[in-house]
Order: structure tokens, then sequence, then C-alpha cells
């Protein structure tokens, strides 16, 4: 879907208020549009946390994720550094043009720099900008910092917990402690989606695979160790796992036989994000893998 | 492995829990009866390749074409790919459309030809050895309606006793009762109901079936879905181009057998019927017979009809009906029906249903539109209150499908002045993946075996008792055609229709 138009306004050092004015101002920027207003068809609130390092990559993945959820976007840039508390507020409001019909659909964006003890209590600064009614997921980059305020504050407001394992450096001893926070939130992982299309090939060797008793993955270690959690669960045996790091996973060899490739391209980190906001429920085998990739 | 082997496996497999495995039907060869036809090129071939975009086709997959034209497997294959490059909603990749020609065959054939068939069975049995296709048949009938009861004759004699076999057919099914009795009755001694697929396109698309999702996933619109809040219905379903090159079957069949009888009424019965206690095909198709069979015959009174004369559209001047190409100068039949229905039972006793099909009307469109009864007293000046006019829930079929509700919002400023604003939901504003042609999803549902957006024999019965009371009437009289301009919204009498009543069709 073409882009449009952007609208943008910037505030440095501002209050909540002042980002709900320049929201309502955007909006009404467009009513005398000669297209016609800009209709603004929510589905979710799509919330990130973004710690510095990932600031760019974010910004990657946002640019292919608008055009395909209607949402609000609340990108928290957390700045802990104590120079100054304040709030500085980018917001873009970008229209598309909608196939065969005379109007636009708008998606904002809300960037917000956390600085100084600001970025210690971010429920209290997203919640007054929540869509109502609508499910709120929470994207984490990097490895969350569990049991720490920011997260446990943010997993309060929100519907849904995405994560992508992959971006964690301490495994499999974080996978505890996500297993922790199941009961509180929906968990969905980026890592374990990008296994999918290799769940289901192995799916596809049942009942032959019933006995496995040796698993090797070339891989990122996330996704080798929650393949490795998957098979133990489900098959309910002790499976000894052998991992090779790789970018992506390239090769999976069960008991000495290696398993043919999936049919298809792998998703792009667009698309895989975007899967994981159509998901609202609990995902019962991921934590179930996650609970058993740590043994 | 048989069917239920692999069911069982399948069942037993615990990989298999919580993989978002989308259900992918069993290995099958799709034959397509008028492959040379228009309906092929157009329809039938960009959406099988959509679903091959999307992996939804079996895995052991083939086609074969059959058609009076002689063509060879090279040159079907490259009409086909021109077909999908001009138009299928998806780019033509090669590697998707390499894998799905590997598997198309064609046969040049007269369906009377015992040779054909012969030819065919040679081709399928193959395809079955090369391909796993594992005896399963789909039959698609694109043929002309007179052609369809000896192909099912010819196919029923031929059923191969290995796999399953279904049958597609296109609408019109029949042209009356009689006729649409007859040809049940000759399809049903060789298949049962389960396999045959009567397709009316319209029950494939998106919004149709977003009706049942907004009357039934949604608490608060089915307590207010009756005749103690509803004032009227009006389904509109308008073309504005004429009938292009279809003069032959469309002097035949009319505005009234063209749309009234299938998609008209469809609509009708999906609007009105009851909750169906699943979404299985028999039980949303008994909900559908039971509002149709509930149907008074409407009176002549009731019913208007016409034929457009020379007109303008879009600013362009457009010859009238009985001058269009292999058209009797002094033609009859009706481009243009307007009535006003009753469903005769608890929920819509004497709820006029007001229907208009026609065709080189001002726009394109197909809307249902519920009027609710007006606020029995809104308390503020009669001034202040003139542009307040009764809630209006629309459901736009097409185009810029989506849903859109009419409510009374105060005008900003001094006073209490009140004007109709529209909340307007757009699909392509909330879901943005591009809604999939209504032929993908029914040829899908085909091979899949679910017939729920298929019509059953006993719906296609009363929609042809209700269309032949119509046509009956029509006998007694000649009205003066052509009764209205092309590019207006029908005949004056359509006004009247709902004007008697203090009513007005929606114009926009």
């Amino acid at each position: 879907m073409p882009l449009a138009h952007v609208d943008r306004w910037q505030g440095r050092d501002v209050r909540l208020a002042d980002v709900g004015r320049a929201l309502a101002q955007l909006r009404d920027r467009d009513v005398h549009d000669e297209d016609g207003p800009d209709l603004r068809t929510s589905v979710l609130t799509h919330l990130v946390w973004v710690p510095e390092r990932w600031r760019a990559a974010v910004e990657e993945v946002l640019k292919g994720l608008d055009e395909r959820h209607p949402s609000r976007a609340i990108v928290l840039y957390p700045h802990p550094e104590p120079e100054r508390d304040a709030i500085d507020v980018e917001i873009a409001v970008e229209s598309y043009r909608l196939k065969g019909v005379c109007r636009h659909v708008s998606a904002e964006v809300i960037r917000i720099d956390l600085h100084g003890r600001r970025a210690e209590a971010p429920a209290s600064i997203v919640s007054p900008l929540l869509m109502h009614d609508l499910p709120v997921f929470l994207r984490w980059r990097g490895q969350p910092p569990f049991g720490e305020g920011p997260l446990e504050q943010l997993i309060g407001i929100a519907d849904r917990l995405v994560v992508d394992s992959t971006e964690w450096d301490d495994l499999p001893a974080a996978y505890p402690r996500l297993a922790n926070l199941f009961d509180r939130v929906a968990v969905s992982d980026i890592a374990w989606s990008r296994t999918q299309r290799w769940r289901r090939v192995l799916a596809g060797l049942w009942p032959g695979i019933a006995e496995l008793s040796e698993l090797r993955v070339r891989g990122p270690r996330a996704t080798g160790l929650l393949l490795g959690g998957w098979l133990r669960g489900r098959l309910g045996r002790d499976i000894s796992l052998a991992l090779e790091p790789d970018e992506t996973i390239t090769a999976i060899v069960v008991d000495g036989i290696p398993v043919q490739q999936p049919a298809g391209e792998p998703k792009t980190p667009s698309d895989l994000l975007s899967d994981e906001l159509e998901i609202y429920g609990r995902d019962r085998i991921y934590e179930e893998a996650v609970r058993a990739a740590a043994l | 492995m048989a069917e239920t082997d692999q069911a069982v496996v399948e069942a037993e497999n615990p990989l298999l829990e919580g993989l978002r495995l989308r259900r992918r039907p069993d290995p099958c060869a799709l034959v397509i009866f008028g492959a040379s036809g228009d309906l092929t090129t157009r329809k039938l071939f960009p959406a099988i390749y959509s679903l091959a975009v999307r992996r939804l086709l079996p895995e052991r997959f083939a086609i074969v074409g059959i058609a009076r034209t002689e063509e060879s497997d090279e040159d079907f294959r490259q009409r086909m790919r021109e077909a999908v490059e001009e138009h299928s909603r998806d780019e033509l990749r090669e590697d998707v459309w390499q894998e799905l020609a590997a598997g198309m065959r064609y046969v040049t054939s007269e369906f009377e030809d015992p040779g054909g068939w012969e030819r065919l069975t040679r081709a399928l049995n193959a395809l079955d050895a090369e391909r796993g296709t594992n005896g399963n048949r789909v039959y698609y009938l694109a043929v002309p309606p007179g052609a369809i009861a000896n192909l099912a004759d010819e196919l029923g004699k031929r059923r191969e006793t290995e796999g399953w076999t279904r049958l597609v057919v296109e609408k019109p099914f029949g042209r009356d009762r009689a006729s649409a009795t007859d040809l049940n009755e000759r399809i049903h001694c060789h298949f049962s109901e389960r396999e045959i697929f009567r397709i009316d396109h319209y029950l494939g698309k998106e919004t149709v079936q977003n009706m049942l999702a907004l009357r039934f996933a949604n608490g608060i619109f089915e307590p207010i879905w009756n005749r103690q809040f509803v004032d009227h219905v009006q389904i509109t379903v308008a073309e504005s181009i004429g009938i292009e090159d279809r003069a032959e079957f469309y002097e035949q069949a009319g505005a009234i057998r063209d749309i009234f009888q299938n998609h008209l009424l469809q609509l009708l019965a999906l609007t009105a019927m009851e909750p169906p206690i699943d979404f299985t095909a028999d039980s949303v198709r008994n909900e559908k017979v039971k509002v149709l069979r509930s149907m008074q015959t409407p009176g002549p009174s009731t019913v208007v009809r016409g034929q457009y004369g020379r007109g303008f559209v879009e600013g362009e001047e457009v010859a009238g009906y009985r001058e269009e190409p292999r058209v009797a100068p002094d033609s009859m039949t009706e481009t243009f029906v307007a009535a006003e229905l009753y469903v005769d039972n608890w929920r819509w006793a004497d709820t006029p249903f007001y229907v208009r099909v026609g065709k080189r009307l001002p726009r394109r469109e197909t809307t249902i539109a519920i009027h609710f009864k007006r606020a029995p007293h809104p308390p503020f000046e009669e001034l202040a209150a003139e542009g307040l006019r009764p809630n209006v829930l629309i459901v736009q079929v097409q185009p810029d499908e989506g849903v859109s509700l009419a409510i009374g919002a105060k005008v900003p400023g001094q006073g209490m002045t009140i004007r109709t604003v529209h909340m307007d939901f757009l699909y392509g504003g909330a879901f943005r993946t591009g809604l999939p042609e209504a032929y993908e999803r029914l040829i899908l549902d085909t091979l899949l075996g679910d017939a729920t957006l298929f019509t059953r024999a006993d719906e296609v019965d009363e929609q042809w008792a209700l269309v032949d009371a119509i046509v009956a009437a029509w006998q007694r009289d000649r009205p003066g055609f052509p009764n209205y301009d092309a590019g207006t919204w029908g005949p004056p009498s359509a006004e009247e229709l709902l004007a008697r009543a203090g009513r007005a069709w929606r114009r926009n």
C-alpha cells in the first residue's frame, strides 16, 4: 500500500497533554484534505521497549510493519543516565492510500525518549496513550531485565509480551525466568516462530521420530534450545542436544539422519513480528518448550 | 496410506499440536470443463495460482483442462500463464508457476465424443501415477447451463472406484423450478448431495461472510436485529455495465435469473437467517433454507421490472438494451427488478425487505442496509433535529468493502443541532493483507470438501419457487420497455414501491 503522506510533530521536554493535543491536531489536519479525512481504524497498541543498541533495528522493522497493522505504535527509548528528567516526543502520523478507494488510512507512531528518572516509570507515561479496549502488545528488544521495574510495570499493562530470545546472551539460564512470567502475561517468542517451518517438517517424521534420542541443530542458539525443548516436552523423552552456531537454522539432524529443508523462504523480521501481532491467547506448547529448553 | 489410517496417525502425533497448520486438501486432480472459456481465464486460473502462491493447494495436485479448442499441453500452459499475468492479484513468480505448470494437461474434446472421454481417462490415470493424485477428482463444470446434465451423466457413468469425486456446478442452476428439479435428479443419479458444489460466487466474498461475523460475533447487533427495532431492509445489487457480450445468455435469463434468483436471495437469506448452531455446511444451509421457505410470494404490485434505454453512464452515452448487439429490437427481457419482500416468521413479520438488482445503474455497488426505527421521542426542537435521520447499518459488499453506521451527532457550536454522520469500518483500513478473490475461497473449500459456502438443492428449489411465482405474474402484462434511462436508478415505479410507505431508496 503506497505511503501517501506523513505528518510530524516534535516536542522536547513535553507533558503528555501536549502529546494528546498534537495527535488531535495532526488528525484534524487531514479532515479538509481533498481525498477526505484519514481513517483511523485501529486493532491494537504496539508498545516497543528499545534500549539504545536496538534503535536502528527497530526502525527497520517498523517500516515494514506500520503499513500492515493499523495500530498506534508507542516506541520507548530509555536513557536512564541522570542528565535530565524529561520526555522528548516525536509523532509521525503515516497515511497510506487505500487501493481503489479515495481514502487514506493512518497509523500513528509515537517515539518517546525517556530521560533520567522518567525511564523508571514507563507505564505511567504509556497508560494515557493506550488505545481503549484494544489489546496491548509489548515488544521487548534484547533480553528483558527480569524482575526489574520497567519490565514489571509494562507487563502489568500489556496483554502479550513479544520477545526474540535469539537476541539474548544468557541462554538457557534466562528461559526459567521467562517461564515465571507465563501466568501473568501471554508470551510470544520470535525465535520460536522461526522454528515453525522446521517443526512442521519434524512433525512429518512422526511416528518414526517417536524414539528420538539425539538432535543436532545448526542455527542460532535460541532456536536450537527451543527445538530441543519442544521435542523433549512433546515426546516425553530425554534427548541429547548438540548445537552448532549459525545465523539462521540451516540444518537439523535427528539420530544421525539429516532432515529435509522446509519448502519456501524464511520470513522477514517484519513478517515474523506481524504474525505475532495476530495471536492473542497463550501458547502452551511454546511454554512447555521453554521449560524443557533449560533442562 | 488410506485416508482413515492417515487421520489416526495425525491424531496421535504429539508434534502437530499447537502448530498453526492450515488444513491442506487431499491429493487430487482438478478437471476443468470449459477450459478455453472466459471464466477459466479470468477467474479460475488466477484463483488457483493465488492458492499456489500461498501454498494452499494439495502437495500432490494436477489440473486437466478440457475444451473443444484444439490446443497442446504447452499451449494451454502458456495461455493460463498469460491469464495469471493479466488477472491475478499476485505477481507471477516463476518458481510457483513452474511447479503448478508441471501438473497441467490439456485434452481437446467435444463433450459428446467418446474418444475424448477415453483421452481424459488416460490423462488422469497417468497423472495418478506421475503425481500421486490417488484417483481423487474435482470436476469443475465451467460450461453453458445446457451442457451440465449430459456432462454429469457421462462423468457419473465413468466414476472411478478409487478416491473421492466432487462436482462443481456454476450458476445458473436451471432456468426455473422444474428444470432445476430435473437437473438435480439427473445429477443425483450419479452423485450424492455431499459431492455436489453449486457455486454462487457471492458467497465466497469476504464481506458476505462478514455478515455472519457481524451478526453472530457481536453481542450488540443480534438483540436489535428484528422487527422490534428494524424498520426495513434494503438490498441493492447494482451494476453500471450493460450486458457486454452476454446477449445470448441474458436474453434468456434477464435480471431475475441472472442475479435475483441467486446472489440477491442468498444475501437476503444471510441477512434474515437465525443463528446456526455451528458453522458447518448443513447448519448454515438449514437456517438459510428456513428463510427462503418463509418468504411470502410477492404480488404484482410489489414487484417492478424495467429495461434500460439510452442514457449516460460516467459521462459517456451508452446504448439502450434493445440496441445492444444480438438483442431483439422488441426484447421484453428485464434488466432491472425491484421488489418488496416479506419473511413471514417471528423475527421479521411485517418488516419489508426492499431489494433491487439492475444493469446500467449509476454505479456498481452491492449493499445491505438495515434501516432502524426512529428514536421514539428526540427531545430536541424540530428545526435542530431536521438533519437527523434514522440509524442505518450498511454492509458494503462491493466496492469499498466494509461496514458503516449512520448515527446522529451534535454539530459543534451554540444550540443543539443534530446531523447524521457515518462511522466507517473499511476492510482495507483494518486488515491490510488484501482480500482473497471469491473464487480462491470457493475452489479451496471444494478441494477441502467444505460445502458451507455452496448452495444446497433445497435452497435452489426454494429460490426458484419464488422466482417462478414472480415470472408467472409477468406473463399477464406487457410493460412499455424501455422504462428507465441508462445511468438512473431504475423506473419511477421502483421509487413508488417505497414512496407509498413513506420510505425512499438509499442514494449513497
